[in-house]
């Protein structure tokens, strides 16, 4: 509870690291950019293989990119199923029928049952989910004694596989992108950036400083706000308030219980704060120095050069093929 | 030369409950008063008024020769630096080195007197170890150390410590207390507030506030002198300082053990 | 025994995977007979974690913890799924350091009743036993009707200690009550620990960094350092010891002056004095 790191950052040496953080987050535009050009899965495999070739040159480990997907796990196979499902366009790849009877929908059911009260045993939740999920739709293919319901039959076309396969490729190298930033970027940094890149909102009276600003200062308070929470929930506990074992309307009047004081703590806090600040000399609007700048290297101009020609690559493959 | 003048200052939050009436205080250059009263006394109100972060119903307040007011009260401030209380309330930075840059950002300091500045002053609090550092991994005391860091660097005339000390542990607030000293003794003006004579006792004056009011204004060791005034302040006196009374009330003439008490009294 | 550890070890695993030992092999008794016992050591020695072992807000990492007759260990809630450990923090109530962490009702009337309510008390009872506390901890009736975010920091914690009052604990356990009051506070919170500890019986267990009020108040002492529990006995036992500056303890003031006194006026004086009064007759007495 002590050590909460802020962000993903880790420290590093590569390239990556060297490089500014306006860069990267213009390249990251541009490259995302490629990924909506690009319309075609074996063009958006080439792009997937030159970010891998990048990954490694960069010194990531494959094995933190694929904990940045794993909260993206139930989309993407969300979208994959449907894509694969209702695409109907390209010849007809493979096709099953499904019959539905009382006595087969009841195992599924008990099926479905085992599954989640069995599931918190696993390891591999998704997989074991998968295994539940194919053994379902054997069932259905194979057995169906009892009252016959109906039937339904599922059609797989080759461009439903490639479309699937595409949308899956192009989401994986989107969140792979971003992650590579938030790892290879400090928070601090990286707020640095930004305020340098919205710089241009001052026409329309957005102050970047200050954008920047309040997202530094949430980022300093955001470990002393889950410390803060942890207490007060321990207080409370104290107190009966029981946010394990209690019942449903409880819960109400648990959440007040803790976000009351969360919000008292935090408005006192923003209080004294803005006086500290005001006390060191702060004053919103007026011109400040930096302790920290950024410095653009050629590695930059490199990135960026690499990351227009990209760009303008993707168009010319779709424009001309 | 008077760094502070304080005339007729009075304050209030409500209409009829003043915090603060007809205050009135000098501070000389270079010297450590502490403001001692208990909680509610207006003793934290007071530091507030002086760096213009709340404005006085009635009085004036002079700072290096120039008046308090609205259009002042950004120079005034770059005069005075402030501890606060609570060290998680001011700590501004992401960093260790990031809040000690805080203060010199907002004046406008080069980048490269910025990084000697937080080395030197870093280096002045022990905590030049710690630069890169967040406030989630310091203890209470340390983000105390980095508070005064930060305004050391921006080399101000006056520093207060607004009861500082008051969340830390006996450890951390012996530290402190030695770098307040160490402060003044290098000129810069001081002003402590607390409610612990202990701490008071180590100024050169004493103002004790009670109530809003000015019970008492003087040198230290007038102050310690001053039985009834000291017995009407509500205040904790220091055990010393009781046994030497009570030595005083049963007429016992042993000029000895009095100096001995005084002495302790002092905390010499 | 109400409360027993057992070779009780508790242990962080941080974010960057480090581990840190807050708690260390701690073995202790605490008994619910109107003990009055003060909980000392540097910060981070482990005192908060150790107290919030005692009323199940956190499991042992190994060891157990026994609480009246409930077993707490690190795994319990696999072993037994119908264990409620809810329960027992209406035996062993726990006033966190800041009262703000716990006030967060309308009025201080529904706030004190929160607790009670909780454990199964009924509405009209826990108004009856409001209107008895908030005079227990020396505030009158209307402050019931008041917000408990308009009150003085010394009046917010008398509620937050009464909301956990009216729970009718046998054991109190507060983290460090007094911080951030002057000292005229201090003492009156303190009177207050030691009317609920003579006239309720209760036990009475108190984290602080006050070395005057271990000597003053305390029958027992506890002391920690780096996770340890050093010393467990009679506070003047432990001011006699010569070890007090390896747990970066001070003497109390009293005793202070009294070590003083003896090495400038070059006397001895046997029994340590309690007081000033008792300070002041033995100096009347060598002079």
């Amino acid at each position: 509870m002590k050590n909460i790191i802020i962000g993903q950052y880790i420290p590093g040496l590569s390239f990556l690291y060297k490089m500014d953080p306006r860069s990267k987050l213009i390249a990251l535009m541009l490259l995302m950019v490629s990924t909506f050009i690009l319309q075609n899965v074996f063009h958006i495999l080439v792009m997937l293989s030159l970010v891998l070739i990048m990954l490694k040159i960069g010194g990531i480990e494959i094995g933190r990119i694929a904990r940045g997907l794993r909260p993206i796990m139930i989309l993407l196979i969300f979208t994959f199923t449907f894509q694969i499902l209702f695409v109907k366009t390209g010849s007809l790849l493979y096709e099953l029928q499904l019959d539905f009877s009382v006595y087969n929908i009841l195992i599924a059911v008990g099926l479905f049952i085992v599954f989640l009260f069995t599931r918190k045993f696993m390891r591999f939740r998704l997989l074991y989910f998968l295994v539940i999920a194919a053994a379902i739709m054997t069932l259905f293919s194979l057995y169906s004694p009892g009252l016959y319901l109906g039937t339904r039959n599922i059609q797989i076309h080759t461009d439903g596989v490639s479309g699937a396969f595409f949308i899956m490729i192009r989401l994986i190298i989107i969140v792979t992108l971003s992650t590579v930033l938030t790892l290879t970027t400090k928070p601090t940094d990286l707020t640095l950036g930004l305020e340098q890149l919205l710089k241009p909102l001052s026409i329309i009276r957005i102050s970047s400083e200050e954008i920047a600003l309040i997202i530094s200062i949430s980022l300093r308070y955001i470990p002393t706000l889950l410390d803060e929470a942890n207490k007060i929930m321990l207080a409370q506990a104290s107190r009966g308030v029981d946010f394990n074992e209690g019942k449903l309307k409880d819960k109400v009047m648990q959440i007040i219980s803790l976000l009351v004081p969360m919000f008292i703590i935090s408005f006192k806090r923003s209080d004294e704060l803005a006086n500290a600040m005001e006390a060191r000399n702060f004053v919103p609007g007026e011109r400040r120095t930096r302790l920290h700048v950024l410095l653009w290297s050629r590695i930059d101009t490199i990135v960026i050069i690499v990351s227009a020609l990209f760009v303008a690559g993707s168009i010319w493959v779709v424009v001309v093929w | 030369m008077n760094i502070i003048e304080i005339k007729d200052l009075s304050f209030s939050y409500l209409e009829d409950k003043p915090v603060l009436s007809n205050v009135n205080l000098e501070i000389k250059k270079g010297e450590w008063v502490s403001i001692l009263g208990h909680n509610g006394s207006g003793k934290s109100t007071l530091s507030k008024l002086i760096i213009g972060l709340l404005k006085a119903d009635k009085g004036e307040i002079v700072v290096d020769g120039l008046t308090l007011d609205e259009e002042t009260v950004y120079e005034v401030r770059r005069k005075i630096g402030i501890v606060f209380q609570n060290p998680d309330n001011q700590f501004v930075g992401v960093t260790v080195e990031d809040d000690i840059a805080f203060g010199m950002e907002n004046l406008c300091f080069e980048r490269e007197e910025m990084i000697k500045r937080i080395d030197e002053y870093a280096t002045k609090v022990n905590m030049q170890d710690y630069l890169k550092k967040e406030p989630h991994n310091l203890s209470g005391g340390q983000k105390q150390r980095v508070a005064i860091a930060g305004i050391l660097a921006m080399n101000t005339d006056i520093i207060i410590f607004d009861e500082a000390t008051s969340m830390l542990d006996p450890k951390g607030r012996d530290k402190i207390m030695e770098y307040i000293k160490e402060i003044n003794n290098e000129g810069v003006t001081v002003i402590t507030i607390t409610h612990d004579m202990k701490e008071a006792v180590h100024s050169d004056k004493i103002l004790i506030l009670k109530e809003g009011e000015v019970l008492a204004f003087g040198k230290t060791n007038d102050i310690l002198n001053d039985k009834d005034t000291l017995n009407s302040s509500n205040l904790e006196l220091l055990l010393p300082l009781k046994l030497l009374y009570k030595i005083e009330e049963a007429n016992i003439n042993n000029q000895e053990i009095k100096d001995i008490l005084w002495q302790l009294s002092l905390n010499e | 025994m109400a409360i027993k550890f057992e070779r009780v070890n508790f242990e962080y695993i941080s974010a960057d995977g480090s581990s840190f030992k807050a708690l260390k092999d701690i073995n202790l008794e605490i008994s619910d007979k109107g003990e009055f016992i003060t909980l000392i050591g540097e910060t981070g020695s482990g005192k908060s974690t150790l107290v919030q072992h005692m009323n199940a807000l956190v499991k042992p990492s190994s060891g157990e913890v026994t609480v009246y007759g409930i077993k707490i260990y690190n795994d319990i809630k696999k072993k037994d799924r119908n264990v409620k450990l809810n329960p027992l923090r209406q035996k062993v109530g726990l006033v966190f350091q800041f009262p703000e962490y716990q006030l967060f009702e309308e009025t201080v009337l529904k706030d004190i009743i929160f607790g009670p309510k909780n454990f199964g008390v009924k509405e009209a009872e826990a108004i009856e036993r409001a209107k008895e506390i908030i005079k227990l901890v020396g505030l009158d009736e209307s402050y019931l009707k008041r917000s408990p975010f308009n009150l003085s920091g010394g009046e917010k914690k008398r509620v937050s200690i009464a909301g956990i009052l009216a729970m009718e604990p046998d054991i109190l356990v507060l983290d460090e009550p007094t911080s951030g009051l002057d000292p005229k506070g201090r003492d009156a919170l303190l009177e207050l620990f030691t009317s609920i500890h003579n006239e309720l019986d209760k036990t009475v267990i108190i984290i602080t960094h006050d070395m005057n009020t271990v000597y003053k108040y305390a029958s027992r002492v506890l002391v920690m350092s780096e996770g340890e529990l050093v010393f467990d006995g009679d506070p003047l036992k432990l001011f006699t010891k010569k070890n007090l500056i390896d747990w970066n303890l001070d003497l109390p003031e009293i005793i202070q002056i009294t070590r003083q006194l003896e090495d400038k006026l070059n006397i001895k004086i046997n029994k340590l004095p309690r007081n000033v009064d008792e300070l002041f007759n033995i100096v009347k007495g060598v002079l």
